[in-house]
């Protein structure tokens, strides 16, 4: 049945042509939407929906674009917990001047109880570089950098609550079970690099962040599209067979199912589904040896280690982290799409990711230590190799934090009001501070961008349109950015 | 509704406009123009910002989400149109970008206005759609004669030129049969049954067979499992235990199981709290919540959370039951179904009562338990008691534990008790709380659990309802003090009291330090029983002692009730076990009905008209009145729903068991119904069914025996040019939709071929991970060498957003979204887990031992022996001869490695 004469009157009408397929790539074989698609529009927003053409027995071979990107693969440097902009990007001299005194007409009762009076930044603030952009001491070596950065100061979040944040800045959408950013690009695009995952999440040593596999899972995407887990300390899940099986038996057993398979295709040679289970081991063998490979940094030259960090015997979890910089770098060299890298685990009263409530300073300290030189390293290095030209660089939090410490405490509560992103790399407009807090840093006040914004910046750069990279789910044709998200044309080059 | 302000400066230019022309304007001439100029790209037929288009006549004079009316005939210093494009203010300004209205356009539009906004009817350039005229929301309708599932099928395919495939052969239709109705390939016994059954009814005898199998339940109520987002924990980063969802999974399976009717399974779930049936209503909280500690603090976020709470019910309902996405109107009107915002909150209402939490269900298998168990613990207790020291007797008694105290005295007959308590142990800064209180007769019955409270401090009715733990306890609303009064149902004699802060031990806070016990005499006169003045004092380290502590006992009596004690315990662990006697279900809890309004945008800080509960406008709507009660309402719901006039409730529920069965539905859009959902490919097969069904009494189990008796289903699977050429999804079934079985049947089934599967059914699952809730992530466990992890994976604890370690990966849904139907992923990820797994490694060793043990140590009888347990027949020669090489020179392991990741093993055939 022609998939257009499947629709009601009123949904041709409403949506034009445009053909419903069910929620996964179909078994059988990969169906061409284009000609159905052509002229057709999205309504609501004018643009047709682009739905990638899945060869179900090569998922992850690349695809085209929208436009012609300016960045092919992203590193996103994800900070869990909540990072203050207080602290670090925002600086705020009013802040200083009215320490100590209660915030007039500010909010008596904030996220996890009463509020205090403003507190002034915790860390010196200098200006940097030849923008002068003034930033704190609490992170060196990436104020170092930030004439290559641009700042979205003015970003908001639609919750204050860290799992349902961390959710609507990886998926648009505070509730769990959406699909994750680098889930709708490796949906989207594919990957260059056929004997890689083209969605890599490197969890931090310290643990996994708050909102977990929402962070990387596919939601209603088809699973293969899903984050694959590892990091620099632990390998794959099942990567190789348990140590009581040899690699003859491994072997033999390989080569049967090959051949048992193979047998059993000849029964229904059309059968898609059936071929694409072959070659998904055949893809499996394949990783098995290039993710070993490239997880191995012994080849790594001391200088390297030594630059992110990771030879620093004295905090093996600052080491930790910078190696798993490092192999962000080799990923990315290798042409995996998306790299998400974990900076800060699940909740933990502050002392495993950034959520300062109580000890703000102390915890920052310590926090600082781990990302700061390793991060700056991550992206030095990128630029030094020429991967900075292709590659774009991303940090972000979930929200921000308030002015005010805490009745009672030395820490900063939720802010999701105003609170600082930063991007940098590949069609990024080097030194641009773009949006701007209240004078205390409460609230965004002016080029006020919901993190939408940010995410359909980061879609744009990639050269998708986030309006048109949709898929069909219960009812909606459900986006990265739900129905919002203007792209930030004034942080690109 | 937001008020209109027009400021001086807005009066002063309206009343200096100038008289256009003298005739009247015209619309189409004069201000249409101007609409289009200006106004369309954002409120034309593409977007419709705030919910407002301006290029159709009924919808431009109906107005935007905003306000009322846009526009106001013959007042234009009331129409916000007009409003829009004078004022300064940058929010409201219209357009927000680019150039503004001439002065020449505005005084035309303001004419228009005052003269009464004059839109002839007719000449509109587009027509606004009639969203409810939708083939779903029609009466199902079935055509006079005869019919078959068969002949609505052929007559699909002859139009395409096409036909069905021949049926396919035996041992492939039980294996069909077997995993699509109970999940679990069929066991060599019932193959060589199957296939030595000659006689014209083997086949239906099959069916009968597996839908009266417990099985059958196990493998149906996931599938709608999946639909509700069935979880065992609550999700969000705290992702902590819902420890007590899964007397509704128990439920969910029961009722497959029992065939209920599907009418009567929608009004258990809604509304089953009124129907001794509360495990149902687990239906309505399936949703992940945050809990009370993950809201803010602040009034706002609490209020959002309660929004999102019910927008979870909503949410569900719509999907589940009616197949249409309710919940997208909670910001705005639906955009293309007949839903409006005010549907979306009048249809909320219906749940205002609703909070998400634990309540005690009736479960008779517990009851027995319990009952066993309370009666060893008597005899025991009796002794105890005789050397218990009595109150105010002189003796010296146990200081104070949180976990439990006892009071003991003379026999006495009372008609009622008052507990009061004068301080607590924190220095009078908290509210004391009591989990439970137990006051008990010379018979050993504790006859609180049928008291009447008759005065209180705060909600004491959770100290008396035989429920131990934090969550149902009676939480004074005092500081340091309050007071519970009590009358027996008739007057007893009682002479002992058991009390506690946490019956768990998992609080030691909020304890009574100093405590009255009276009893009410039959003359009602008040007595004192007990208080705490003969107590030893408080001890924090004594602060979690057991009840029955030595010091309880005068010195020469301690060692002999030392030796009861220990007799004691391991009874009372076993009763904890089971919330001392009442089981918990996570489900609705129902009080008293909010107030419930219309939300402008969805926001829960702009209320606007207060809504009473009323079904949705275009569906023969119901209303209840705003004094209507929880449950009244919640039936009142369940009714409209299962109206067999509602002409979605069928329908939708016959298209998923037929999805269920072939793989996709007659609609492919599952969950969504209205006018964004695909069409039904066979739409009078579809009515049909649904007359079919309602007509059967809602008979799931009959809807399957008409479904897979059809040749239809009987078919081979096999694909061919000209099929793929033609309808290449085979939506029109020219052969059967083969697939790739799913997660849960891919480790029920290794688990089963290897004679290894628990057929134990119902209680709290059993774990994949080192955790069951929590933050620091859930570390799988590897081997299930215990009987528990061998159980069917429907009983498995699930946690939500965290898929199990190797069959995760084969799309199983994770608790987050509802899953009408299965993605079917393929991934190198399943290649290696299922390859490498520690599991699928003892599994094949397993596995292999069993054939040993049937066929001994002949690698050609071990074959033929695996061949036919997994695949229901014999190898063929090349396959004997490949396996056999493998078998001698790797052992039968590798084979039975190579069985469980082969495409046969894994396909519904």
């Amino acid at each position: 049945m022609n998939e257009a004469e499947n629709i009601s009157s009123h949904g041709r009408h409403l949506l034009g042509r445009r053909s419903f397929l069910s929620n996964n790539a179909t078994a059988l074989s990969s169906i061409a939407l284009s000609s159905l698609l052509g002229t057709d529009h999205l309504l609501g927003s004018s643009k047709e929906p682009s739905r990638p053409q899945i060869d179900p027995k090569n998922p992850f071979a690349p695809r085209e674009s929208h436009h012609t990107p300016k960045a092919k693969n992203v590193v996103v440097i994800f900070c869990a917990g909540a990072v203050s902009q207080l602290e670090t990007w925002d600086y705020k001299p009013e802040l200083i001047r009215q320490d100590g005194k209660p915030l007039a007409g500010g909010p008596p009762v904030t996220f996890q109880g009463p509020a205090g009076n403003l507190a002034r930044p915790q860390y010196e603030f200098r200006q940097r570089g030849e923008t002068g952009k003034w930033v704190s001491d609490m992170i060196p070596h990436l104020a170092e950098l930030t004439d290559d950065f641009a700042f979205v100061h003015s970003l908001t979040s639609e919750t204050n609550t860290h799992g349902p944040g961390e959710n609507f800045l990886s998926t648009g959408f505070v509730q769990d079970g959406f699909p994750s950013m680098g889930a709708w690009l490796s949906y989207a695009l594919g990957s260059e690099n056929q004997d890689l995952p083209s969605f890599v999440s490197l969890l931090d040593p310290r643990g996994i962040p708050q909102a977990s596999i929402n962070n990387w899972g596919p939601g209603f995407l088809p699973a293969e599209f899903q984050g694959t887990l590892f990091n620099a300390r632990n390998p794959i899940r099942h990567l190789s067979s348990p140590p009581s099986v040899t690699q003859s038996k491994d072997e033999a057993a390989r080569d049967l199912l090959k051949r048992m398979n193979a047998r059993h295709l000849e029964h229904n040679p059309l059968d898609g589904s059936l071929a694409a289970r072959i070659a998904s081991y055949e893809l499996a063998a394949k990783m098995q040896l290039s993710v070993p490979e490239i997880s191995d940094l012994s080849t790594e030259p001391d200088h390297i280690m030594k630059m992110y960090g990771a030879d620093d015997e004295s905090n093996p979890t600052k080491a930790g982290f910078a190696k798993n910089c490092i192999l962000a770098r080799r990923l990315l060299e290798k042409g995996t799409r998306f790299v998400q890298l974990f900076n800060g685990a699940y909740a933990s009263g502050g002392r495993l990711n950034w959520d300062g409530h109580s000890k703000l300073k102390e915890q920052y300290d310590v926090h600082a230590e781990i990302l700061d030189q390793p991060a700056a390293a991550l992206i030095k290095d990128l630029k030094q190799r020429g991967l900075l030209e292709d590659t774009l660089v991303v940090w972000c939090t979930e929200f921000g934090r308030m002015p005010m410490f805490q009745k009672g405490a030395q820490g900063r509560d939720h802010n999701p009001d105003g609170f600082t992103c930063w991007m940098t790399g590949a069609g990024v407009k080097p030194g641009v501070s773009h949006g701007v807090t209240d004078e205390l840093g409460r609230k965004a006040i002016k080029d006020v961008h919901p993190l939408y914004d940010f995410n359909a910046t980061i879609l744009h750069l990639l050269g998708l349109d986030h309006e048109r990279l949709t898929f069909f789910h219960n009812g909606i044709e459900r986006r990265l950015t739900n129905v919002e998200g203007h792209v930030i044309h004034e942080i690109l080059s | 509704m937001k008020r209109f302000f027009i400021n001086a400066l807005c009066l002063a230019v309206l009343a200096s406009t100038p008289a256009v022309a003298a005739e009247p304007i015209d619309f189409v001439k004069d201000v249409r123009p101007i609409f289009e100029a200006h106004c369309y790209d954002c409120h034309g037929g593409g977007k419709q910002k705030s919910g407002l288009r301006l290029d159709v006549k009924s919808a431009a004079l109906t107005g935007g989400d905003n306000h009322g009316p846009d526009i106001v005939p013959g007042k234009p210093e009331e129409s916000p149109l007009i409003q829009f494009l004078l004022t300064e203010n940058e929010d409201e300004m219209m357009p927000p970008k680019g150039a503004r209205l001439s002065a020449k356009e505005i005084g035309i539009l303001t004419e228009w206005v005052s003269e009464g906004a004059i839109w002839p009817d007719g000449v509109d350039l587009v027509e606004l759609e009639d969203t409810s005229d939708h083939w779903s929301f029609k009466p199902i309708r079935v055509e006079e004669g005869e019919h078959t599932i068969d002949a609505f099928i052929d007559r699909a395919l002859q139009e395409k030129g096409l036909k069905r495939s021949p049926r396919a052969d035996k041992a492939t239709l039980l294996r069909r049969l077997s995993f699509d109705l109970i999940g679990l390939p069929p066991t060599t016994g019932e193959m060589d049954a199957f296939l030595a059954d000659d006689s014209t009814d083997a086949y239906s005898a099959a069916v009968e067979r597996l839908l009266a199998s417990p099985r059958y339940g196990e493998r149906w109520a996931q599938h709608w499992l999946d639909v509700v987002r069935y979880a065992d924990t609550h999700g969000f980063e705290v992702n902590t235990e819902r420890k007590n969802a899964w007397p509704y999974r128990d439920y969910v399976i029961k009722a497959f199981n029992a065939n209920t009717p599907w009418d009567q399974f929608i009004r258990e779930q809604i509304a089953g709290d009124a129907l001794g049936k509360a495990e149902a209503t687990g239906f309505l909280v399936t949703a992940a919540a945050l809990l009370p500690g993950q809201i803010g603090k602040d009034e706002e976020s609490k209020r959002l959370a309660r929004q999102d709470e019910l927008g979870e019910i909503v949410i569900n309902t719509g999907e589940a039951f009616l197949g249409l996405s309710i919940g997208c109107a909670r910001c705005h009107d639906h955009k293309f179904d007949p839903i409006s915002a005010r549907d979306y909150y009048t249809m909320q209402a219906f749940f205002a009562g609703v909070h998400y939490g634990d309540r005690p269900v009736i479960n008779p298998e517990l009851d027995t338990i319990v009952d066993g168990l309370r009666e060893r613990l008597r005899p025991l207790e009796r002794e105890l008691e005789r050397y218990l020291l009595r109150a105010g007797e002189g003796g010296k008694r146990a200081s104070l534990s949180a976990k439990g105290n006892i009071e003991y005295f003379a026999p006495v007959k009372a008609a009622g008790l008052r507990f009061t308590v004068h301080s607590t142990i924190s220095g009078n800064r908290h509210q004391p709380y009591i989990d439970e209180l137990e006051v008990f007769n010379t018979e050993g019955e504790n006859i609180a659990l049928n008291s009447k409270v008759t005065s209180k401090t705060g909600k004491p009715e959770g100290a008396i309802d035989g429920v131990y733990g934090n969550e149902s306890a009676w939480k004074s609303s005092v500081k340091g003090g309050g007071s519970l009064e009590m009358a027996f149902e008739n007057p007893e004699t009682i002479n002992r009291i058991f009390w506690g802060r946490d019956r768990t031990g998992k609080y030691p806070d909020r304890l009574a330090e100093t405590y009255t016990f009276e009893i009410k005499t039959e003359g009602g006169d008040w007595r004192k029983i007990a208080d705490a003045s003969d107590r030893a004092s408080f001890d924090p380290k004594k602060a979690k002692e057991d009840l029955f502590q030595l010091a309880d006992f005068a010195k020469e009596d301690q060692a002999r009730a030392r030796v009861i004690i220990e007799d004691r315990k391991p009874l009372v662990e076993e009763l904890k076990q089971y919330h001392g006697g009442k089981q918990l279900v996570f489900a609705a809890q129902s009080s008293s009905p909010e107030t419930m309004h219309l939300l402008n945008r969805g926001d829960p800080e702009q209320p606007t008209d207060v809504v009473a509960p009323a079904t949705l406008s275009f569906l023969n709507p119901v209303e209840l009145s705003l004094e209507s009660k929880d449950a009244e309402r919640r039936e009142a719901l369940a009714d409209w729903i299962t109206d067999p006039d509602n002409p979605l409730t069928a329908r939708v529920i016959v298209n998923r068991i037929w999805q269920w069965h072939f793989g996709i539905g007659l609609v492919s859009t599952a969950n969504d119904f209205g006018n964004l959902g695909a069409l039904p490919s066979h739409p009078k097969l579809l009515d049909w069914l649904a007359a079919e069904f309602i007509e059967s009494g809602w008979s799931v189990k009959d809807l399957h025996r008409l479904i897979v008796s059809s040749e239809a289903y009987q078919q081979r699977h096999e694909l061919h040019a000209v099929g793929l050429a033609k309808d290449s999804e085979n939506r029109l079934l020219w052969g059967f939709p083969s697939r790739r079985i799913e997660a849960e049947v891919i480790r029920d089934s290794i688990l089963a071929v290897s004679g290894t599967l628990e057929s134990k059914m119902f209680g709290r699952g059993y774990d994949l991970f080192h955790a069951r809730g929590g933050t620091g992530g859930f570390k799988p466990i590897e081997s299930h060498l215990k009987e528990e992890g061998r159980r069917r994976m429907i009983y498995a604890y699930k946690v939500r957003m965290e898929r199990e370690a190797v069959f995760g990966a084969f799309d199983c849904p994770d608790g987050g979204q509802s899953a009408p139907r299965r993605s079917q992923s393929t991934t190198p990820i399943q290649a290696l887990n299922l390859f490498n797994s520690q599991f699928t490694i003892d599994l094949a060793a397993e596995f292999s031992e069993r054939v040993r043990k049937e066929v001994g140590d002949d690698p050609d009888e071990q074959i033929q022996r695996v061949w036919k347990i997994c695949y229901g027949r014999s190898p063929a020669n090349e396959e004997l001869l490949d396996a056999g090489y493998v078998v001698r020179e790797h052992g039968l392991e590798t084979l039975s490695r190579v069985i469980f990741n082969s495409n046969e093993f894994l396909f519904l055939p």
